[in-house]
């Protein structure tokens, strides 16, 4: 696809902004830096809270790296899909963009269904958000990022139903960008989430201590 | 694009047909027009102040002699804890709102903003979160933990009840109607400016509000996690704040003044912004040192995110920390101090009218610099020691937002009611008001100083007879109440305004920015051709074209005209204005039942969710504008 | 001296900080870094379409291998924790920070996308990141002098 169709693609929306960038877009990446803060803020709660919990089940007891790598790996793979259904949708080539934003709630289901499994474990195991610190910050923290991968799920299928029904097409892929930008999104949160919450306090051990600390 | 097709879109069924009427409820229920939402927040919010002033009063009656019984101890906490929380969130920012949905896209040459069904949503989750905070007073069970509902007061163990639980959805619901009105106006001041108005043509208040913007963008979003943590806290018994289960509530500390911090600055740059309008209106000057006005906005705006500790001196954080923040709160302060004397430089030499809105306007720049200057005071980690959560706090931030905020905001109203209403507010009557609220403030706030340094701490609901506080004190409550008078003969003035109706032209004050431009209330549609400008203070060099040699030097006008836009706008002969909605109205009741299903049970949550997907599918499903029967 | 200022400060409102008028139309310009050479500069401009409109599938199939090599690489470190040791959280970082730019470069099209947007998101980040770090470390130090 040459350069001048993507313009025109956007020009009724772009014409008459004073920068030339689409509104939508612009207030989609404000959100996203909006995002940042909060997330921010929780991923930062949870790290200096690393290694307070008083009581266990503590994170090297119950976390377990293999299957949440196949559910990042999921989610890694759902962005693919999306990047693949905007293009598609742009080049006008229908059945392969519903196919593509199908392909995204399809792989979005999967990971909330483990993150639905993995809670329901860990539940089994005795942690739960009113245990200890590790399992108030880490249910809070990825229960609100299910929240968004939930809402990203809902509005995908939304646009898939209007990809279908033809509602959805290249002239107007504006709003399957966005909704893709907050999907990708959500996934660069979980890219941290994984690095933080998994792979680096996976094998954290009660504080030295703790034992006392009680009494 | 005559050749496009026209776009198929998703139907959704409608229960009601589109609201189009042009006057009664329905017109404003489902109204998109950015004028008449400023209007409702100006109205709600002063309604809030109003409730927050009387709530003040009672505060003052108590405290006017030793051990008062006036109020119970409960009672004081929730009125303290009420008149903090309303005056902010539900007084100074949606009243600064009001300003940003009035004059930003008229200032810009605008039709509306950007998204003008997500700007009445704005609204209606706004209306609708402050009547769920304040429902609190009808059940019994006000919030009593303080404004800033420290940990591990707030928490369930030693404030059971549902009081605090009121205050943090409440402040949860009101934060979603901040950050949508921050996207919304940033979108709009980058996006939907007139052609030719470059960023470093924008006025002064647009520049603040756009650093306002961003501010409650990025800001919020904390107060959103600490409001979560809190809800979650009190709600499922989690243990963010509760140290018997591993938690810190210095962590409630450093969330909510990350939060907190920045949000002085979104209370007080749209009162600079103000100030900023009327000063060179009235000095007949243009504002003297335009970027470092802007770049002193812009750079409070990003320094306010790195003072947050100095609330926490006395914390215990370590000498490293209270040594960094001190430096960068006193560093703040430069930036403050480049406006002031930009202000001052604005009026000098200039032929100065002085008219109630510039009083007010002077007013502000004397009373914030009072409240600056105690502020620069307890930078200082020794001093806050010993001024920490005493009355020498309470003037200070007394000063800063009444004297400075507020005080701007009142200069905004006086300034600006002509081109909102048509008609002039009354000037003796003005004059009186602003007397009366200068002269009470001063004695309310001024004798706080010395009652703090004598050391009677805040939030007490009474004290003892030998400290030799009570005539300080009494003071107080007499300004209290001749500032009540202030604000009755401002009521009374309006009244009066709405009576006589002494009519306003367009420009009233011989204005300098695009707003004054198009009549006095603006049509529907703002103007009636979108301005091409060339200049700052384009309007005022339209009209007065010989003096603009004595800004501009020769050749840079050439550059200027480079500017020109395409032909394109010129020519634009039919307006486009979006639609009425109801949707924004059905979304944000689904947002506040959802609310209140958090504060009572989860059946009123199941309730609240068809509500909201109703409005969201709905929303989305419905276009801009619905197409002319006539094919058009 | 004198053009820089008025670059700045001047009343007119020409200088620098304004936001380009139309910038719909300009991509970016192509990939001309330090490194990787010109080997490097052809694969990109081929992978990418020359960097000048949103690249195809394949490129973004590429991406995705690439990120799941690297989430690979991350959970292979995990394995070798005791051996990494101390700099077992800082590689950790850093393949995160790989795969977070990949995301947002690539699949979020900044790379491709206006500049504007990139400011915008970075903005936010710098923000968030410099804000955190800082109470991060003010609690880590408040913690460990307590």
């Amino acid at each position: 696809m040459s350069e001048t169709a993507v313009i025109n693609n956007h020009q009724d929306e772009i014409e008459n902004t004073s920068t030339g960038l689409s509104n939508k877009k612009l207030m989609m990446w404000l959100f996203l830096a909006s995002d940042v803060m909060f997330f921010g803020a929780f991923i930062s709660t949870y790290l200096i809270y690393r290694g307070k919990s008083l009581v266990g089940p503590y994170p090297s007891e119950v976390l377990d790296i293999p299957i949440t790598t196949v559910s990042t790996f999921i989610l890694l793979m759902s962005s693919l899909a999306m990047v693949l259904a905007l293009h598609y949708l742009k080049e006008n080539e229908k059945n392969k963009a519903t196919l593509w934003i199908l392909g995204v709630v399809l792989l979005g289901t999967i990971f909330m269904g483990f993150q639905f499994y993995e809670f329901n474990h860990f539940a089994h195991l005795g942690l739960t958000p009113r245990t200890n610190i590790f399992g108030t910050t880490f249910f809070i923290l990825t229960g609100l990022h299910g929240g968004h991968v939930t809402i990203g799920i809902l509005w995908m299928a939304f646009l898939a139903y209007g990809s279908h029904k033809g509602t959805l097409r290249s002239d107007n892929a504006i709003d399957l960008e966005i909704a893709g930008l907050y999907w990708h999104f959500v996934d660069i949160v979980w890219i941290i989430i994984f690095t933080v919450i998994y792979l680096i306090s996976a094998n954290d051990m009660p504080p030295a201590g703790s034992e006392l600390l009680i009494h | 694009m005559t050749t496009k097709p026209a776009t198929k879109s998703l139907v959704f069924p409608r229960f009601f047909p589109r609201p189009n009427s042009k006057t009664g409820i329905w017109s404003w229920i489902a109204t998109v027009d950015h004028k008449k939402i400023g209007t409702l927040y100006g109205i709600t919010s002063f309604f809030w102040f109003i409730v927050a002033g009387l709530e003040a009063l009672l505060i003052r009656i108590q405290l006017s002699q030793a051990n008062n019984d006036f109020l119970s101890p409960d009672m004081y906490n929730s009125l303290f804890t009420m008149h903090g929380t309303t005056m902010i969130f539900l007084v100074v920012m949606p009243l600064s709102a009001a300003f940003f949905n009035w004059l930003i896209p008229l200032q810009i040459g605008a039709r509306d903003v950007a998204f003008p069904r997500l700007n009445a949503l704005s609204y209606w989750i706004f209306l609708f979160g402050s009547i769920l905070i304040n429902f609190s007073w009808i059940t019994g069970e006000a919030p009593n933990g303080g404004w800033f509902g420290y940990a591990p007061n707030s928490g369930v163990t030693f404030n059971p009840g549902k009081g605090m639980t009121y205050w943090v959805v409440g402040l949860n619901v009101l934060g979603i109607s901040s950050i949508a009105a921050g996207l919304n106006f940033v979108t709009t001041i980058i996006n939907m400016r007139a052609p030719g108005m470059s960023m470093f043509k924008m006025p002064i208040f647009t520049w603040m509000t756009l650093v306002t913007s961003i501010l409650i963008i990025l800001a919020l979003p904390i107060l959103a996690v600490a409001g979560i943590q809190l809800q979650t806290d009190r709600i499922y018994g989690t243990h963010f704040f509760n140290s018997l289960g591993g938690g810190d509530p210095v962590m409630w500390q450093h969330i909510f003044w990350l939060f907190g911090h920045p949000e002085v600055y979104i209370l007080i740059l749209p009162a600079m912004g103000i100030v900023s309008e009327v000063l060179p209106t009235f000095a007949r000057k243009p504002i003297f040192g335009y970027s470092f006005v802007v770049f002193a906005g812009a750079v409070i705006g990003f320094m306010g995110w790195f003072v947050w500790s100095h609330h926490m001196f006395t914390v215990g954080l370590g000498p490293a920390a209270n040594s960094a923040f001190s430096i960068s709160t006193m560093l703040i302060a430069v930036p403050t101090g480049i406006k002031i004397f930009n202000w001052l430089g604005t009026l000098w030499g200039g032929s100065i009218r002085f008219n109630t809105a510039m009083l007010f306007s002077l007013g502000f720049i004397a009373m914030f610099t009072i409240g600056g200057l105690s502020g620069v005071m307890h930078a200082s980690p020794p001093t806050d020691a010993q001024q920490q959560d005493t009355y020498f706090v309470v003037a200070h931030f007394h000063y800063v937002l009444f004297g400075g905020a507020l005080l701007g905001i009142f200069s905004g109203i006086y300034f600006w009611w002509p081109k909102f209403t048509g008609y002039f507010l009354n000037e003796k009557i003005g004059k009186l008001n602003f007397i009366f609220m200068l002269i009470g403030f001063n004695i309310q706030f001024g004798p706080m100083h010395w009652l703090g340094m004598d050391g009677m701490p805040r939030r007490i609901y009474t004290y003892a007879e030998n400290m030799g506080w009570e005539g300080s004190n009494l003071a107080a409550t007499i300004g209290g109440f001749i500032l009540g008078v202030g604000v009755l003969l401002f009521i009374y003035n309006v009244i009066y305004s709405m009576i006589h109706k002494e009519v306003a032209g367009a420009d009233p004050w011989d204005g300098r920015t695009l707003e004054w431009s198009t009549s006095s209330p603006p049509p529907e549609h703002d103007f009636d051709e979108i301005p091409q400008v060339k200049f700052r203070d384009d309007f005022w060099f339209k009209k007065y074209p010989e003096t603009i040699k004595e800004y501009y030097e020769h050749g840079e006008i050439e550059e200027d005209t480079e500017d020109k836009l395409s032909e394109k706008s010129n020519h634009e002969d039919e307006i486009h204005l979006p639609d009425m909605s109801y949707y924004p109205f059905i979304l944000g009741v689904g947002i506040a039942i959802l609310g209140a299903g958090f504060l009572s049970n989860i059946y009123i949550i199941a309730i609240s969710v068809p509500i909201m997907i109703w409005g969201l599918l709905g929303w989305s499903m419905e276009p801009v504008n619905d197409p002319h029967p006539d094919g058009h | 001296m004198k053009k820089l200022l008025k670059k700045l400060f001047y009343h007119d409102g020409n200088g620098w900080w304004n936001l380009p008028k139309n910038m719909s139309g300009k991509p970016n310009p192509p990939y001309e870094g330090p490194i990787g050479g010109p080997w490097l500069i052809k694969m990109i401009n081929l992978m990418t379409y020359g960097g000048k409109s949103h690249a195809g599938p394949r490129f973004y199939i590429i991406v995705g291998i690439f990120l799941a090599i690297i989430t690979a690489l991350e959970v292979w470190a995990f394995e070798l924790e005791s051996e990494l040791a101390i700099l077992y959280i800082p590689i950790l970082l850093i393949l995160a920070l790989i795969k977070f730019v990949a995301v947002v470069a690539f699949y979020m099209h900044l790379r491709f996308d206006n500049r504007f947007f990139s400011y915008v998101f970075a903005s936010g980040m710098i923000v968030g990141t410099v804000v955190f770090s800082l109470l991060l470390f003010i609690s880590e130090a408040a913690y460990m002098t307590r």
